[in-house]
């Protein structure tokens, strides 16, 4: 009787086995049919993706962007010119002060003097009293040796044509991202201590994807290679810019930045 | 050919530029503010009668981490327009980013429970941009309870301060885990980073103190009284119990990981004089660093690259801060006056927070205060002042707060403040609490 039994089940698992390697073998086949067919519609949503990895997140875009695969051809048969430039940036950013910044340049060695006399002190260990108790009134954010730069001395603006694409205007919020960073990562005491005023450094470095910069490279030196050197370290110090916006669809930003050092 | 040109017109000017080499420039001293955000309260999407309950703590976590995120220039809510925003074709961009709201940012969405189902659709638009104005949207479901809406807020706010913080995650999912007595005992405890949810952790029975987490949060290393002295006890936060660590004899206090949490430093007294040891996560492996008359307590490592440690020393008579080599090499004195304790190296290696008493001894009033010192420059910044004993400050995550516990209310508690020493706050009321540790991430 039991014996019997035990053939019974071993007739049973053999064909629950082919059933089973059948199963398998189809779901293989399903995958690369899907890997092979799919990819069109894959491309199509992969660049609205949110990133975050969020409870059950279902991203809803609403702003009506076309899908990128067909558009981009259509901008590049546009403005391939500007956006095909990519080498020749050096010509790019003579052709640029045509719009904003040439003005801005040519005024800024004359509000310098200005600037100076609106400048913050440097707090150094002076405004703490013997007893430790700041004065009534003068409590608040410290700045020390980071924040150097918090001042509001707004001046200048900055222009995001150039290579021809409309990064700047279509997210603004990252600019400021970078801006703000960079500004916050710039520690002055790196520079000679008897530099008072210097010629702008202008750097030049992407940002990757994933928002780490890359590449950073002097595009016009200030004369001074302490400075220079504070402005690479500045950008070096910065792991991450956090990554470009997620319906971006370029893998990197180009980014030019100057340093206006007083003391 | 007009449908055609209908058609095309907007592709070519909203379409982005796969191929393009996009340029951005700009540079300092544009002043550089904080954001100015608006977030409206979000609306109820369905008619459910749990609706009120969920929207209120939805909001009011949404708020706070926004608020606390040390990032943003919240508007007040009396400047808002009039009328709900519960989705994108509410927003009337001309009342938002004209001056009485004047906001750069808007965070807005709904939420709804239906049955036991709580969704929740939240966006972040650019105020400003109103052509391509959406940074961030997001679609979330849990279960109808307080405490899934209060997390969903949470991850939300995570979203909008990494987007606009430039890439650093958030810290409103963080812990902190803190030494309380109002059991009667010294036990570890921990809480939401806001300084909800406090709850007790350990059941040791006898006194436990400065508890110290992994870096991926999954125990926590804390120095107790027991039988044999004091020693390193290990808490999973996992299984919920003690785990097994070995004793090592003598006196062990101040365990710091690693921020590979492959090593444990701490300061132990078995061989005489207190000094700074290290030992691999399991136990095994114990290695002297330091050996110079004078105890040697509170490592703290650098968590960036985990190759420097800043301790306490008081080779010199008083204590003071010292670096050394993870291996034990060129040891440099960071204070050189008063009395300093409890470092705490910065999640991008390039601060110190300490506890210091600049002036000590006779006729010195001893303030003790919150400092921070930037390691490379030996420049330092003050924090605190004029309240109290000030002490054990630790970096959150994302390196924008601080905590540290604070005599100032009368008893020791717990508080929190941004890393340049405002928005100041009381996290815990109850009994005492001290010696605050925050969570890696």
């Amino acid at each position: 009787m039991a014996t019997a039994e035990i053939f019974f089940e071993h007739e049973r698992w053999s064909r629950n086995l082919a059933w089973s390697l059948g199963l398998h073998v189809a779901v293989a086949g399903l995958i690369l049919l899907y890997a092979v067919v799919g990819p069109s519609s894959h491309g199509a949503g992969w660049g609205a993706g949110g990133g975050g990895d969020a409870i059950g997140v279902t991203l809803v875009n609403t702003i009506p962007l076309p899908a990128p695969a067909v558009q981009t051809e259509n901008v590049l048969a546009n403005e391939s010119k500007g956006l095909t430039q990519s080498l020749p940036k050096v010509e790019e950013k003579e052709k640029e002060p045509e719009a904003i910044p040439i003005p801005d340049k040519d005024v800024k060695p004359k509000k310098a003097p200005k600037e100076t006399s609106t400048k913050r002190q440097k707090p150094q260990p002076e405004p703490v009293e013997a007893n430790n108790i700041v004065p009534f009134g003068q409590g608040g954010p410290v700045s020390g040796p980071y924040g150097t730069f918090s001042a509001g001395e707004a001046k200048g603006g900055f222009g995001f044509t150039g290579g021809g694409g409309d990064f700047g205007t279509r997210y603004g919020w990252y600019v400021r991202v970078v801006q703000q960073k960079v500004q916050q990562s710039w520690l002055t005491y790196d520079v000679d201590r008897r530099i008072t005023e210097a010629p702008r450094v202008y750097l030049t470095f992407d940002v990757l994807r994933d928002g780490r910069p890359s590449n950073v490279q002097v595009e016009q030196s200030s004369g001074i290679p302490s400075l220079d050197q504070s402005a690479i370290r500045a950008i070096q110090r910065i792991d991450t810019f956090g990554p470009l916006p997620s319906d971006y669809s370029g893998n990197k930003v180009s980014v030019e930045f100057w340093f206006d050092y007083k003391r | 050919m007009h449908r055609l040109f209908k058609w095309l017109l907007p592709i070519l000017l909203f379409s982005p530029s796969t191929f393009s080499q996009d340029w951005i420039r700009t540079g300092t001293g544009l002043g550089v503010e904080k954001v100015r955000l608006a977030v409206p309260d979000f609306k109820a999407s369905t008619q459910d009668a749990k609706n009120t309950d969920l929207l209120k703590v939805f909001n009011d976590t949404l708020w706070n981490d926004l608020d606390n995120a040390g990032i943003f220039d919240m508007v007040s809510k009396s400047f808002y327009p009039l009328g709900p925003v519960g989705s994108p074709p509410d927003v009337k961009f001309e009342a938002w980013s004209a001056p009485p709201p004047n906001a750069a940012m808007l965070a807005f969405g709904n939420l709804g429970a239906s049955g036991n189902t709580l969704t929740v659709q939240g966006w972040l638009y650019d105020a400003k941009n109103v052509t391509s104005p959406q940074v961030l949207g997001k679609q979330y479901q849990d279960a109808a309870t307080t405490d899934a809406a209060r997390a969903i807020a949470h991850k939300f706010a995570d979203e909008i301060i990494f987007r606009l913080g430039g890439g650093i995650q958030g810290i409103a999912e963080s812990k902190i885990y803190f030494v309380s007595s109002r059991s009667g005992r010294k036990e570890i405890w921990a809480m939401d980073y806001d300084g909800a949810n406090q709850h007790a952790l350990t059941h040791v029975g006898s006194i436990s103190l400065s508890p110290r987490v992994s870096p991926d949060g999954s125990r926590i290393a804390f120095s107790s009284l027991t039988r044999t002295g004091w020693d390193i006890l290990m808490y999973s936060v996992d299984v919920g119990r003690l785990v097994a660590f070995p004793r090592f004899g003598g006196t062990n206090l101040s365990p710091a990981w690693s921020p590979d949490g492959t090593k444990l430093a701490f300061s132990s007294s078995r061989g005489g004089d207190p000094e700074i040891y290290v030992v691999d996560q399991s136990g095994s492996n114990l290695k002297r660093l330091t050996s110079f008359k004078g105890p040697d307590v509170s490592p703290a490592w650098n968590r960036k690259t985990g190759a420097q440690m800043a301790w306490v020393s008081g080779r010199s008579g008083l204590p003071q801060i010292y670096t050394m080599e993870a291996d034990g090499t060129n040891p440099q004195r960071l204070t050189e006056e008063g009395y300093a304790v409890s470092p705490a190296w910065s999640p991008n290696g390039q601060f110190l927070v300490f506890s210091w008493i600049r002036h000590y001894g006779p006729g010195a009033p001893g303030a003790q205060d919150i400092y921070i010192m930037d390691i490379a420059s030996k420049q330092w910044v003050q924090l605190t002042h004029d309240g109290g004993r000030n002490d054990f400050p630790y970096w959150s995550p994302d390196g924008r707060h601080i905590i540290f516990q604070s005599s100032r209310s009368g008893s020791e508690q717990i508080w929190t403040m941004l890393a340049d020493g405002t928005n100041q706050k009381q996290l815990s009321f109850a009994g005492s609490n001290t010696q605050p540790n925050w969570s890696w991430k």
